[in-house]
């Protein structure tokens, strides 16, 4: 039993440690993640989504990306790097840190090497001044007969690939951290409004926080030439009713408190009126587009309002009133600011002013800083395995007659054969020069 | 008159293009050093064309050329030309020209042929686009697309070079005899891969950065998002077949071409088919 456990373990680190999984595994996640883009995703179009046949939706390719088998994956391409990694760590180890010259001409580089003729002592002052000149980190052999050397530069290059590798790691762990701990939601609100943060329209996770939202002032600025310039949203936090934090937010510009960070999404222009039933009077705002609408009390008469051609300058409303579920409106005009008209003889209804609504996206995401800890490791791995390429020269110095000997050289063709071989050609040529 | 000026720029970038694609093909045939060196100046003015429209139009809108897909495309082939030129240079490469000024000279084309006036006007950037990791961003995507349209050039170079060879075909006499050897080629290649993966990925990251201080969300699954990860990791198996099957020459050259059709349908491709996030690069 426990020879067979060992042995499902052992063909188990087996699979897992093959690089071959591992680009299978990269090749199947990139070809499914295509699929995503042409299948309608839920998150980005509900509606096309919906239509989308039963069995692509029974098998998540309409929510792919956060199906379980897309995570799955993920997840088996993270054992096979976290596997791959532990075992290359003692090697690269060896290689960086406990590097031994060769004792014997055949532990020199085979495919790139050459042999440089001379007196012994020359020989072995010329490499040395060579590798320290070239600013290599040499270390030589104990014994001087045979004498060797090995030299090393920029040996850190060595764990490029292994950051690199465990980067991906750390990205899906950050990535994990914000989907469990998380939570993501948004709200619209205009100026002078107060809501509890725990009222917000929730998309993923619940907000266990207590505080509340004021919005100060909400406005969709211009520049002088007519260009937007931005939408900003002046925010306190309420804690028990006192301000405890307040900031101005703008696209961009997001505002973080307590880990919870509000960022401006978008905006939307809104009128306030007056409704006026029988000389009571109620404040209405509603939001442009008809994104919201104003049931009178009593009746079912619908008010929803346009502002296409209205301005800072001259505001004005087209207003829309709809009856029951009828498609067609029964009455329509438009007001100018102070106006005030009759509404199918139940209210009499006046524009006030312009409302700015400012859409807030909320997001608490603890992963954040694990992924950006993950893009740095990505992106130094990278660094260091492509443009911190490590050089290894080694060689072994035989004596031959008397004070003669030849140094056997060979440097480790890496992955750029051309290069190091030229490295060679240069180490070559410096000593032979020097011994001349 | 700035933004005349930037017109004439453009269509100096278009001439000096053309000219230069025309006198790198000839070069290739004719062996003549004048035409050789005509083709450099013409590829450098080129690029000092296309820097200047692209400072004019930053003059001329008050921003990062970053609002719309014409200026997209110009930063896209000055990061081309700016490569091409490293390359050259630095590796005495002027034969790879040939295979490579094709690509800039199309996407010019594209703009004429399918860009009117009023798509290439300056237009106003939406507060999204109003921030410093863009221009990051888009720096970073010049730089790693051109170098991966330099890498198409040596892919192509290589598998010419290797069926001429196959036919048994004397190397001595023929444009290939131009070429670099079969190693250098597949060396150079990797060189350059290996110098835009990392530019690639930067590019990725401060995309993600940006897109989680405008939307507040890192990472959307967002089409241009997905093929830029999809081209990543065609990139990323290149250079681990590279390593691992010892996948050099005929299939690393194949997966260089691949990798750029991927690089152009991500531009490309996914801006007029599958629009998200980025539909504003239309």
């Amino acid at each position: 039993m426990n020879e067979n456990s060992k042995g499902i373990i052992d063909r188990l680190w087996g699979a897992f440690s093959s690089m071959k999984l591992g680009l299978t595994l990269l090749g199947i996640i990139a070809f499914v993640a295509g699929i995503g883009t042409v299948i309608p995703q839920e998150a980005m179009d509900q509606g096309k989504a919906q239509a989308v046949g039963g069995l692509w939706k029974t098998l998540g390719f309409t929510h792919l990306y956060s199906s379980l088998w897309f995570r799955l994956l993920l997840g088996l391409l993270c054992i096979n790097l976290i596997v791959c990694s532990t075992k290359r760590l003692r090697s690269i180890y060896l290689r960086t840190f406990k590097l031994t010259p060769p004792s014997k001409l055949a532990q020199v580089p085979q495919k790139n090497k050459q042999v440089v003729k001379g007196e012994l002592a020359s020989l072995r002052e010329s490499v040395q001044e060579f590798l320290r000149q070239k600013g290599f980190r040499v270390t030589l052999s104990d014994q001087s007969n045979p004498w060797s050397f090995i030299a090393t530069k920029r040996r850190l290059g060595n764990w490029g690939s292994l950051i690199t590798h465990l980067s991906f790691v750390v990205l899906v762990v950050g990535a994990l951290l914000g989907s469990l701990l998380g939570f993501k939601g948004s709200f619209t609100e205009e100026a002078g409004k107060t809501l509890p943060i725990q009222a917000i329209q929730l998309s993923k996770g619940t907000v266990s926080e207590t505080f509340s939202v004021s919005i100060n002032s909400a406005e969709d600025r211009f520049l002088p030439n007519g260009e937007r310039d931005n939408w900003y949203t002046d925010m306190s936090i309420l804690e028990n009713g006192q301000e405890v934090a307040r900031d101005t937010l703008s696209v961009n510009h997001p505002f973080e408190y307590k880990g919870i960070t509000f960022y401006q999404a978008n905006f939307s222009n809104g009128a306030r009126f007056t409704a006026d039933m029988g000389g009571q009077k109620n404040p209405v705002v509603l939001q442009d587009q008809g994104q919201s609408y104003y049931k009178a009390p009593g009746t079912d008469l619908y008010l929803v309002a346009n502002l296409s051609g209205s301005s800072s300058l001259k505001p004005s409303v087209l207003y829309q009133v709809y009856k029951g579920t009828g498609a067609d409106p029964i009455q329509t005009g438009q007001l100018t600011s102070g106006q005030t008209i009759d509404v199918q003889g139940k209210y009499k209804l006046t524009f006030d002013s312009l409302a700015g609504f400012t859409g807030i996206q909320v997001k608490k995401d603890p992963g954040v800083a694990v992924i950006w800890l993950g893009c740095g490791l990505l992106l130094g791995g990278l660094l260091l395995a492509f443009y911190w390429q490590p050089l290894v020269i080694s060689g072994i110095l035989q004596s031959e007659k008397g004070k003669r000997g030849s140094l056997t050289v060979g440097v480790l063709s890496g992955k750029m054969p051309d290069s190091t071989r030229k490295a060679l050609e240069q180490f070559v040529s410096s000593v032979t020069k020097m011994i001349s | 008159m700035l933004a005349s000026l930037e017109v004439a720029m453009f269509y100096s970038l278009v001439v000096a293009t053309t000219l230069c694609m025309l006198l790198y093909m000839i070069w290739l045939g004719s062996k003549n050093e004048f035409i050789g060196r005509l083709a450099t100046f013409f590829t450098i003015i080129a690029l000092i064309a296309d820097t200047f429209a692209i400072i004019l139009r930053m003059i001329t809108s008050g921003h990062p050329p970053l609002s719309n897909g014409y200026e997209f495309l110009l930063t896209f082939v000055g990061g081309i030309l700016a490569v091409y030129l490293f390359a050259e240079f630095r590796y005495k490469l002027r034969s790879l020209g040939a295979f490579v000024m094709p690509i800039p000279c199309l996407l010019l084309m594209f703009i004429i042929m399918s860009m009117g006036p009023e798509e290439r006007i300056a237009q106003a950037v939406p507060p999204a686009l109003k921030s410093q990791w863009l221009t990051f961003h888009v720096i970073t995507a010049m730089f790693a697309y051109g170098a991966f349209a330099v890498s198409f050039g040596l892919g192509i170079m290589y598998l010419l070079k290797l069926s001429k060879e196959g036919n048994g075909e004397k190397l001595s006499q023929g444009i290939v005899s131009r070429f670099p050897s079969l190693e250098v080629l597949d060396e150079l290649a990797y060189k350059v891969v290996g110098f835009a993966f990392p530019l690639l990925t930067l590019c990725i990251i401060t995309g993600a950065i940006w897109a989680n201080y405008a939307w507040g969300t890192y990472w959307s699954w967002d089409p241009k998002e997905t093929w830029s990860l999809i081209t990543w990791i065609i990139y990323a198996g290149y250079l681990h077949a590279r390593l691992m099957y010892g996948w050099k020459g005929k299939r690393a050259a194949w997966m260089a071409v691949f990798g750029f059709a991927a690089v152009l349908f991500t531009f490309f491709g996914v801006n007029y088919f599958l629009p998200g996030l980025h539909s504003y690069a239309q």
